[in-house]
């Protein structure tokens, strides 16, 4: 048993929870973040990339759009490395109604996103693959972000104002006495300890799973209602700027490129268990359709993978929707004091990622609020660790980096240029990583053999470094294979299904993967 | 003496493509690449999972295919396969040896002991053997394999035949040019043609860091031309050598290639490489012609016999829309499957009916329609455009390719 002690404890590592965690850390609090798997490994690594300018939201949300166009600023400043600044357009497909591009204009103007409407030709010129028959075409500043690199920087700038961030912790009980809360009880899931935090507040961003942690404190339940949504991503940049259908927000209705890939996304269903979300087939042809009226042809390029993503929504009574001092757009906070007589705790639903540090902004001047006391935020000032200032991501930084280190490094995995020494270095700081762990850091396996070639190479590597023995070193490449494979049956065709056959080669036909000795299931 | 059109460079078009030219035949060998045999771990596979491990592949035919009434070696019988891999044993004693009655275990690179029935020379000393004790040895400057792991694996995995082996990891620096840390094994096998001296690197290095093992293993990068170096390297470092298939391209599979490739120039026939088939003609329920695509027009060749033998999807001949309809790409013949929706599971490690989706043919190899009559009465179906088998998981390609293209050939008769 391990016995630790903070101000503060943040269940739940996607971008909300790192950003409250980060803001409380650097108002002076002792805060411990907690989460039962990797970070972002949930909703904030399972959405299309986009940065919003705030564009998508003008009409139907100008608040929105504004809080969207400031942070986007800010988010760009701050984390610049996991951000590319791509530029966005929203284009009137001969499907759509042009009369909405004045409302959308309009918008802009109204909410400060900045938008201007451009020549239909100057924006074929610039995006050839755009569906030749737009009728209007506007550029608004949509970017692309990582959403793994902005959890993963913003959760380096917490632990630098002394903030511990506990992964793979999963929250057993959330203890209290009477009527206030005075600890977290966790299971380390890698060792199986228990892990006791003394602390005097809660801060439940656990998204979909946040009614889970309001049961563990012994609350009525919360009405956490996922919003299953899934994304397609095509194996190259059709797009090299974010392209929105000028349309009030519907399904598939933007097509996002993000890293080596471009995503169109997404759909939107309620769904009940946020730890199996689906895939179906409807929803690819349907994403696959949308794609088609944005870039003709759509459905001949190739799908390298799908996931899907629960948004975090809570449709609860109590959620104190007039408090409006303590929200942004799309968030819902729930203070437990009033609802269930337990103070220090908040459980917060909902929100963007564009407006991650916005949210944590509002839920810690909550907390301070309930304990009476007030610091400035200084989230937006300060530039998050691993970043350089002014330098945002470009598609060629990894070429950049091979081509410096070319003679003296391996190549390890090819399609998204990860070499030897990056593998080593992050596997050193995660000895106990899963290959998926090591994935969203590194996007090894992200392209388009999607692990067929790079896969066997870790699971050597991983081995060599003596970070674990072969037992588990073999279960880490089969687990890695098996969790590919998710993302890759739904959208098999075309080219994929070719590169599945050579895949299927490779592991079984050559090096026989599957015959090795494994127990019935991986653990994690 | 018929003119024969055989499309497709893999294993199957190779052997059907020679075998007709040496039975007289006028052969032209149209592909639109090299075929998928560089691709492959070199070895001649003919059951070797059935799902249990196999150890007389033949001996096992008749059950197999009563489990299986679909699987290719249904239709083409045990008779095919085995004057097939006669054949190719004669035709490439330097490639080829083993005995088809009987699997073996090969080392993976991963460590998992694959059954195969045929081999090359250079892997002979790695049949995994009970009580033996095996040197594994890799090279810092070769990503593609990690003795580690291999060794790891092969010391805890109990042989299929009973008992079990010990593997030692070794490793040496061997750099193909100074200062180069990212080689690949043909860049190895190029250097062990090309330089004396650099097998007598190899040799010292390995020496030198070897402990008391009966045996040595190294990656599979023993020359492409000079199929005899694993023995200067065995004589020089005073143990028997022998090496393990990697990471396509693999320089075993590469070896068979070209040999067969060679063997095909040398016996007459005309080759059409780099040329996707564009059209056909067919008339009273024959193809009389295919259009092939070359240098930036299309051009018709007449055919009396064509023998298709362009793969399965992982070449491309078998197609799979976005909408999920499956098709076949030359001559959009029958299929087994059209609609995917059902045939992919989200199971990784269970075998996928989509993959076993392909042509139909009768006993000769002809491919059949829906009704069971040959779709062309002169087109003959063979390799892993046949419907019916997960060649990887069963190990049993090779098997297929040689076995279909024999019942072909042995349909279609000498030439005069």
């Amino acid at each position: 048993m391990r016995k630790l002690r903070a101000d503060v404890v943040v269940v739940g590592g996607g971008s909300t929870g790192v950003g409250v965690v980060r803001d409380a850390a650097m108002r002076g609090y002792k805060a411990i973040l907690v989460d039962r798997a990797d970070l972002a490994q949930g909703t904030s690594g399972r959405f299309h990339g986009l940065l919003h300018s705030g564009g998508r939201y003008v009409v139907s949300d100008p608040e929105s759009a504004t809080e969207c166009a400031e942070e986007n600023a800010i988010v760009t400043r701050i984390q610049p490395h996991a951000v590319e600044t791509t530029g966005g357009l929203f284009v009137v497909t001969p499907h759509d109604d042009p009369a909405f591009g004045d409302q959308f204009l309009a918008g802009a103007l109204k909410a400060k996103v900045p938008a201007r409407e451009i020549d239909p030709a100057l924006a074929l010129a610039r995006e050839p693959r755009l569906n030749p028959g737009i009728l209007r075409a506007f550029e608004v500043e949509d970017g692309t972000v990582d959403g793994w690199q902005l959890v993963w920087s913003a959760a380096a700038s917490a632990q630098a104002y002394g903030a511990e961030i506990l992964s793979y912790h999963e929250v057993v009980a959330v203890e209290r006495t009477g009527e206030a809360v005075t600890g977290v009880r966790c299971l380390n899931r890698k060792t199986g300890e228990d892990v006791t935090i003394e602390c005097g507040f809660v801060l439940n961003c656990a998204g979909p799973w946040a009614g889970r942690i309001a049961n563990a404190a012994g609350c009525q339940p919360v009405d956490v209602v996922p919003g299953r949504g899934i994304m397609v991503a095509m194996a190259h940049r059709l797009v090299n700027t974010v392209v929105n259908r000028c349309i009030y927000p519907a399904d598939g209705d933007i097509l996002v490129p993000i890293h080596t890939v471009c995503v169109i996304g997404t759909t939107d269903h309620p769904t009940t268990d946020p730890d199996h979300l689906e895939i179906p087939r409807e929803e690819v042809q349907q994403m696959l359709d949308a794609g088609e009226e944005l870039i003709p042809g759509f459905r001949d390029a190739r799908a390298v993978h799908a996931w899907a993503g629960a948004r975090p929504l809570i449709k609860d009574k109590h959620v104190a929707a007039t408090d409006t001092r303590h929200m942004s757009r799309g968030m819902s906070v729930i203070d437990h004091r009033e609802r269930d007589g337990l103070s220090g705790l908040l459980t917060i639903g909902g929100g963007k990622l564009t407006t991650y540090r916005l949210m944590a902004e509002h839920i810690v001047n909550a907390m301070e609020e309930q304990l009476g006391v007030s610091h400035p935020c200084r989230t937006a000032d300060e530039i998050c660790p691993g970043n350089v200032p002014g330098k945002t991501y470009l598609i060629t930084d990894r070429l950049h980096e091979r081509e410096e280190d070319r003679l003296s490094d391996q190549i390890i995995c090819e399609c998204e240029l990860m070499s030897r020494s990056m593998f080593i270095d992050l596997l050193e700081k995660f000895p106990q990583a899963s290959f998926d762990d090591l994935r969203r850091q590194l996007r090894v396996g992200m392209g388009p053999c999607q692990g067929g070639f790079c896969s066997s190479r870790i699971a050597g590597l991983t081995f060599e470094e003596g970070a674990v023995d072969i037992e588990r070193a073999t279960g880490l490449l089969r687990l890695f294979l098996e969790n590919r494979w998710i993302g890759l049956w739904p959208i098999l065709s075309g080219d994929q299904v070719r590169q599945a056959a050579l895949d299927d080669w490779i592991i079984q036909g050559i090096l026989d993967v599957d015959h090795l000795p494994h127990p019935a299931k991986e653990e994690i | 003496m018929a003119r024969i059109v055989v499309i497709g460079a893999g294993f199957s078009g190779l052997a059907a493509a020679l075998r007709l030219r040496q039975l007289n035949h006028e052969v032209t060998l149209v592909a639109k690449g090299v075929g998928g045999l560089q691709l492959s771990q070199g070895t001649v596979d003919i059951l070797g999972y059935a799902p249990e491990w196999v150890q007389a592949p033949f001996k096992s035919f008749a059950a197999f295919i009563e489990a299986n009434p679909d699987h290719p070696y249904a239709t083409i019988g045990t008779q095919p396969v085995k004057r097939g891999l006669t054949w190719l044993s004669d035709l490439l004693p330097g490639l080829v040896v083993g005995d088809m009655e009987k699997n073996v275990c090969l080392p993976t690179p991963v460590g998992a002991m694959r059954p195969t029935a045929l081999y090359q020379p250079s892997m002979a000393s790695g049949v995994l053997t009970k009580g033996k004790s095996y040197a594994i040895v890799g090279f810092n400057q070769l990503k593609d394999f990690s003795p580690e792991f291999c060794a790891a694996n092969l010391t805890r995995t109990p042989l299929p035949t009973g008992g079990s082996v010990t593997a030692t990891a070794y490793r040496i620096d061997l750099e193909v040019a100074p200062g180069e840390a990212d080689s690949s094994a043909l860049r190895y096998a190029r250097a062990l043609d090309d330089r004396p001296e650099f097998r007598t690197r190899l040799a010292d290095a390995v020496k030198t860091v070897i402990g008391p093992e009966d045996i040595v293993g190294l990656p599979a990068c023993l020359g492409l031309d000079d199929p005899t170096i694993h023995i200067d390297l065995a004589q020089a470092i005073g143990r028997p050598v022998f090496e393990i298939p990697l990471l396509p391209p693999g320089v075993p599979g590469m070896r068979i290639n070209e040999a067969l490739m060679r063997a095909l120039r040398k016996a007459g026939a005309r080759l059409v490489l780099g040329s996707f088939i564009t059209g056909f003609e067919a008339s009273a329920g024959s193809i009389v012609s295919v259009t092939v695509q070359q240098a930036g027009h299309d051009r018709e060749l007449p055919a009396d016999i064509v023998v298709y033998a362009p793969g399965g999807f992982e070449s491309g001949a078998l197609t799979l829309d976005s909408a999920g309809k499956i098709s076949e790409r030359t001559f959009d013949l029958p299929l087994t499957g059209t609609n995917a929706a059902d045939l992919v599971t989200g199971d990784y490690w269970h075998d996928q009916a989509l993959f076993k989706v392909g042509v139909r043919t009768d006993s000769t190899m002809r491919a059949l329609g829906p009704d069971g009559a040959p779709v062309y009465g002169n087109l003959y179906a063979v390799g892993s455009i046949l419907s019916g088998a997960t060649r990887w998981a069963e190990k049993s390609g090779e098997g297929i390719a040689l076995g279909s293209a024999f019942a072909a050939v042995n349909a279609i008769g000498g030439g005069k």
